[in-house]
This record gives structure tokens, C-alpha cells and sequence, in this order.
């Protein structure tokens, strides 16, 4: 049974990067067998619980982008199978359940940067829903298990223990492997550049460096899969994602500037979430990545909250710069007023301070924290 | 690792339990009881533990457990409707309400039916006080109604292979079990939103998938349901 799932894997990644025309599509699936209808079951009891969720964002517009950009990925006769949640966790990921359900995580929407990015990622969720690996993955898993439980009785010994439970996480890196290439091949049907799929994997890299170097640690972006890693690394997906799309070659448009269009009312939400998750070099880098055209709003804002929150008597410095910059803009939230005046107290300016904060309360007098605020001003 | 994937839920778990709130009875023929609809999980148990789910045990599961559930209220003298679900906003709170119940359930068996882990609040006996708060009556579809009867099965049956394992780990002297049968059955007073009953089993009987084993199981999740005649088969 393993060998057959393994084998198929292999033809399906062998055909995946020089075959251009996708493979064959049945609408409206059904399953079939017991252990394949009895994860649908699961998956169904959870979309009910996740429909009804107060973590999903029910924005229509934002649903309806997410969503057409899946259908430009893989078509409208794939995408009629999925339903989508865009759920709002600061974390970049996607997941996709056996019975089409897929949500995807406000972080996600943050960290891309263009709609071929998104398409790169919807694709490889697609890519584990068409190939349905969460079935696959489960029976290995039991039969895996159930060689474990007898070894255990039995007696099989240590080393047949360690290559079972490393047989999981290779078959779970396996899968990873095989969705990505499915996405590939979808991204080459479509309108969107197959390189985009590369990028986002070269970002999360710096990232998890950056955030690494912002706890003072060293940076040690890992080179090769652990043995328990349940995806391949960063640099390992890079690389074949690298060398496939070049094998596609390039093709149409990224559409990054309607990616921006789409996410910009969000952005502030998704910066603050950002800014909560205390990962001072992660956030600092983000920003700055989203910053390459220059400065906004919102960024400058959630930059100075990022500094403020830090919190060393420098950092209340620069934070009262970025929040100045903000207000100078002439767009600035009234929160601006409120973080500069902060900023400025706790950097024992007590007037320019409580000028700021009563300029926050003008232009928000029912604010949430008005009472709080009114006594530091009193004081 | 291995040897918590055999024993899995320890056998000597927590006994069936059931607390009600100090006070209260239910008197037969009064009351109309809303039951929300039950989370059912049927499957079989592979070899090593892991939980299959079933998508037809399950299904089968839910209309015998349903229409016991509805004989057995008859039988006490109430009358038991299906809630029927709100769309929209209001979906979104009942699902809160649920999850909140859940939660509430866990705490009682995790901090009241097990004797040594009580908190101080709850040592005695008559110290049955838990909550979901009075705005559960505000939930739309509720009106008229005075309790809502939570209900929640899990049950793993152990497969062939697990139940060969088991008797080669008797030989070897390892302890396994075969089957997971869980549930838990609450009452909550919509006026108050007190939680006035709760009964709990971790080792409970009755093959949920037929209607004589729901019927069973039933009467085991309604132990101790207040208000119950004594004549109850």
C-alpha cells in the first residue's frame, strides 16, 4: 500500500516540472471508501464549527478577491470545488481540508506581495486537495503505528522504531514536495508568472532570520529537513521551485499593484496583529519589505507602535519620529496622536505629551481608553 | 511514545460522575427542553490506537441516539424539541455558546469529579456552581423553552487488530485497552443560565450504531437527571 502511494508520488513529481498541460479533472468528487468518507465527516463537523467563527473575516470584498485569484490559478472548474475562510491569525499560512475547505491566514495576506504569490500558495493547498493527502497521509500514519504497536510487544527493536517514525515525517515531506508542483504546473496554465512561487519561500527565510537576529540569536536558518521536519526547508523549496520555473519559463504578470488595492483597507488591521506578536526583527523586516516603494500611512504608524512597544528610551525617540511622519502625512489615524503622546511622557516631555494626547481625545472623544487617558493627562 | 500510543486513555480514568446543582428538581410534565444538537463521533479504533472516523457509524449513531434521547424525555415527562439553528450573526453566538459549554463541561469533570484535583470552591458536595451566564436566553429560538439539554458522545470501537494486539499484550503483560467510549450530557436553566446538571462517563455501554444500544447509552448519559421517577427502567 505505502510502496503504491510512494510510486504515485513519484510519477506525480517525475511528469509534474515538463509537462505544461495539467492532468485531467473530476468535478464535484465524492468518496468512496470508509477511511476516505470518515475524514470528510471530520473536516464537515469542522467547517460547521469554522463557518460560525468569530476568527473568520466575512469582508465580502476581500472574500470575493481571494477568491477569483484561486480561480485564475486553477480554474473555474477547480475552484468551484473550494470553499474559502480567510481566518485571522498573524501567522503566514494556508491549510486545506479532504473535503474542499481552505482558510487562509490574515498573516499570509501580509507577508505576499503580489496576486501571483497568493496564486502560488492557493495552488499548493489546491495541489493537496486534488491529490488528497490527507487520506494518504492518514493510513500511513495507521499502518505505520500498528507496526510500531507490535514491534513494541513483539519486540522489533530501536532501529525499526526510528525508520518508522522517520518514514512519517519523509512521507509528510514528500507530499509538501508534490503539492508544490502541482502549484507549479497550475501557475503555468494560468496568467501569472510560475517564478512568484520561489520568492515567498527566499522572504520567509530573511524573515525568520531577522526575527532571530531581534531576539538576539543567531540566525541559524536551517539547511537541511530535521528529522521530524514535516515540510522540506525553506532553501530546499527555494531551489526546486527555482529550477522548475525555469524550465516553464516567464509568462504573464504579477498584478502586484492590485494585490495592494485589494489588501490596503486591511492593511492597518493586519499591522497591528503583526505589531501584537512581539517579534521586534520579524515586524521591523516585513515592514521594511513593505515599505520598498516608500512610506505610508499606516506603515509609518504601525512602525512607530512597533518602536513604542519596545519601549528602550531610543526606541520612544524614534517611535515619536515615525508617529510625526504619520500625522505630517495629513491621513494619520487618531491612534497617531495617542502613540506620539505616549511616546513623549514616557520620554519625560510632559507637555508636547499631553498636548498630543489631548489632540488624540478631540478627534476620538468616545474612545475605548478616553477615561484612562484624561487621567494621564490631569496628572 | 510507543508505549503511550498503546495505552492511550489510561484505564483507571475517572468513574461515571454526575453533579447537580443543590436545590434543584425538576418536577415531570413541567418543562420544555430545547436539546442543541449533539456532537457525535463514531469510528473504529486501529491497531495501534489511532481513531478512524466513521462516516456511517456516525450517521447511524446520530438518528438512534436522537430518537432515544426523545423516548427517554417522553418517558420523564418532558417534552424535547431540536433547536433549530440560527443563520448569521446569530449563528456565530450559538456557536460561542457551544464552545463555551464545552469548555464549562471539561472544567466540572476536570475540577470537580475527579475527588483529589477539587478546587477549594468545590469541595463539598452541595458546591455544584457553574455558569454560562444569563444572556444564553437571548439566543434566537429559545423563547418559551426553560432548559437546553447538551449532549456529547465519542466512541472509538476497537478493531480486529487491536483486539488480536490486546491479547498478545496480555501475554507480554502490557496492559492495552480496546475502545474508547466517552460522553457527557449536561442541562443548563435558560433563565439563569446555571448549569444544573451534569453527568459524565468515560467507560460507558451501549452500541450507539442500533436503537437498543442508544437506548442504553441514553439511560446511562440521563443517570441522575433530576426529577427522574423512580420506576425508570
Amino acid at each position: 500500500m505505502r510502496r503504491l502511494i510512494a510510486a504515485a508520488l513519484i510519477v506525480s513529481t517525475a511528469t509534474a516540472a515538463s509537462d505544461p498541460v495539467l492532468p485531467p479533472y473530476v468535478p464535484a468528487y465524492q468518496p468512496t471508501d470508509v477511511d476516505e468518507r470518515g475524514a470528510w465527516m471530520i473536516a464537515d463537523e469542522e467547517e460547521r464549527r469554522l463557518r460560525d467563527a468569530p476568527e473568520v473575516i466575512r469582508d465580502p470584498a476581500l472574500n470575493a478577491f481571494v477568491r477569483d485569484v484561486l480561480c485564475r490559478t486553477v480554474g473555474a472548474d477547480r475552484c468551484a470545488a473550494i470553499r474559502l475562510y480567510i481566518v485571522r491569525i498573524p501567522a503566514f499560512n494556508a491549510t486545506t481540508y479532504p473535503n474542499g475547505m481552505m482558510t487562509v491566514w490574515t498573516g499570509a495576506l501580509l507577508r505576499l506581495h503580489s496576486e501571483a504569490e497568493l496564486g502560488a500558495m492557493l495552488g499548493h493547498e489546491f495541489g493537496h486537495f486534488e491529490l488528497r493527502h490527507t487520506v494518504a497521509s492518514f493510513r500511513h500514519r495507521r499502518s505505520g503505528n500498528a507496526l510500531l504497536a507490535w514491534a513494541s510487544i513483539l519486540g522489533g527493536g530501536f532501529a525499526l522504531q526510528v525508520a518508522t517514525i522517520g518514514g512519517f515525517y519523509r512521507f509528510d515531506r514528500a507530499q509538501e514536495k508534490a503539492a508544490d508542483l502541482l502549484g507549479l504546473r497550475y501557475l503555468a496554465a494560468s496568467s501569472y508568472p510560475a517564478s512568484a512561487a520561489a520568492d515567498i519561500w527566499v522572504r520567509a527565510m530573511a524573515e525568520t532570520d531577522a526575527s532571530a537576529i531581534g531576539r538576539y540569536r543567531k540566525p541559524d536558518q536551517r539547511y537541511t529537513a530535521g528529522f521530524f521536519a514535516t515540510h522540506p526547508t525553506d532553501l530546499t523549496r527555494a531551489t526546486y521551485l527555482r529550477a522548475a520555473a525555469a524550465a516553464i519559463g516567464v509568462h504573464g504578470a504579477d498584478e502586484a499593484a492590485r494585490y495592494r488595492a485589494a489588501v490596503a483597507p486591511w492593511l492597518p488591521r493586519l499591522l497591528a496583529d503583526q505589531i501584537k506578536r512581539n517579534d521586534f526583527g520579524g515586524s521591523e523586516y516585513l515592514l521594511a519589505q513593505l515599505a520598498a516603494d516608500g512610506w505610508t500611512t499606516p506603515l509609518l504608524f504601525a512602525r512607530g507602535e512597533l518602536y513604542r512597544e519596545r519601549g528602550n528610551p531610543r526606541d520612544l525617540v524614534s517611535a515619536a519620529g515615525f508617529y510625526r511622519d504619520a500625522i505630517g502625512r495629513g491621513d494619520a489615524p487618531p491612534e497617531a496622536y495617542r502613540g506620539l503622546g505616549l511616546a513623549l511622557l514616557r520620554g519625560n516631555q510632559a507637555e508636547p505629551g499631553k498636548a498630543a494626547l489631548r489632540d488624540y481625545l478631540r478627534r476620538k472623544p468616545d474612545a475605548g481608553d478616553a477615561p484612562l487617558i484624561s487621567t494621564l493627562i490631569a496628572s | 511514545m510507543v508505549v503511550w500510543l498503546l495505552v492511550g486513555a489510561s484505564s483507571a480514568s475517572a468513574q461515571e460522575k454526575s453533579g447537580v446543582k443543590p436545590g434543584f428538581t425538576l418536577t415531570p410534565g413541567s418543562a420544555h427542553i430545547v436539546l442543541i444538537r449533539p456532537s457525535i463521533q463514531v469510528g473504529a479504533q486501529s491497531t495501534a490506537g489511532m481513531f478512524e472516523p466513521n462516516a456511517d457509524w456516525t450517521a447511524q449513531a446520530r438518528d438512534a441516539l436522537g430518537a432515544a434521547l426523545r423516548t427517554a424525555e417522553r418517558r420523564l415527562g418532558n417534552d424535547v424539541t431540536d433547536y433549530v439553528e440560527p443563520v448569521g450573526a446569530d449563528a456565530a453566538r450559538l456557536a460561542e455558546y457551544q464552545a463555551l459549554f464545552d469548555t464549562v463541561a471539561a472544567s466540572v469533570i476536570e475540577y470537580q469529579f475527579f475527588v483529589g484535583n477539587r478546587l477549594p470552591t468545590k469541595k463539598r458536595k452541595d458546591q455544584f456552581a457553574w455558569s454560562l451566564g444569563p444572556e444564553v436566553a437571548t439566543l434566537p429560538g429559545l423563547a418559551g423553552a426553560d432548559y437546553a439539554l447538551f449532549v456529547s458522545t465519542e466512541d472509538h470501537f476497537g478493531s480486529t487488530g487491536r483486539k488480536v494486539l490486546q491479547i498478545f499484550a496480555a501475554l507480554a503483560r502490557v496492559p492495552v485497552t480496546a475502545g474508547v467510549h466517552r460522553g457527557f450530557a449536561g442541562l443548563v436553566d435558560l433563565r439563569t443560565g446555571d448549569l444544573v446538571w451534569l453527568n459524565a462517563d468515560w467507560q460507558m455501554g451501549g452500541d450507539v450504531r442500533d436503537a437498543a444500544g442508544a437506548e442504553k447509552r441514553v439511560r446511562q448519559l440521563l443517570a441522575g437527571f433530576p426529577g427522574k421517577p423512580a420506576a425508570a427502567p
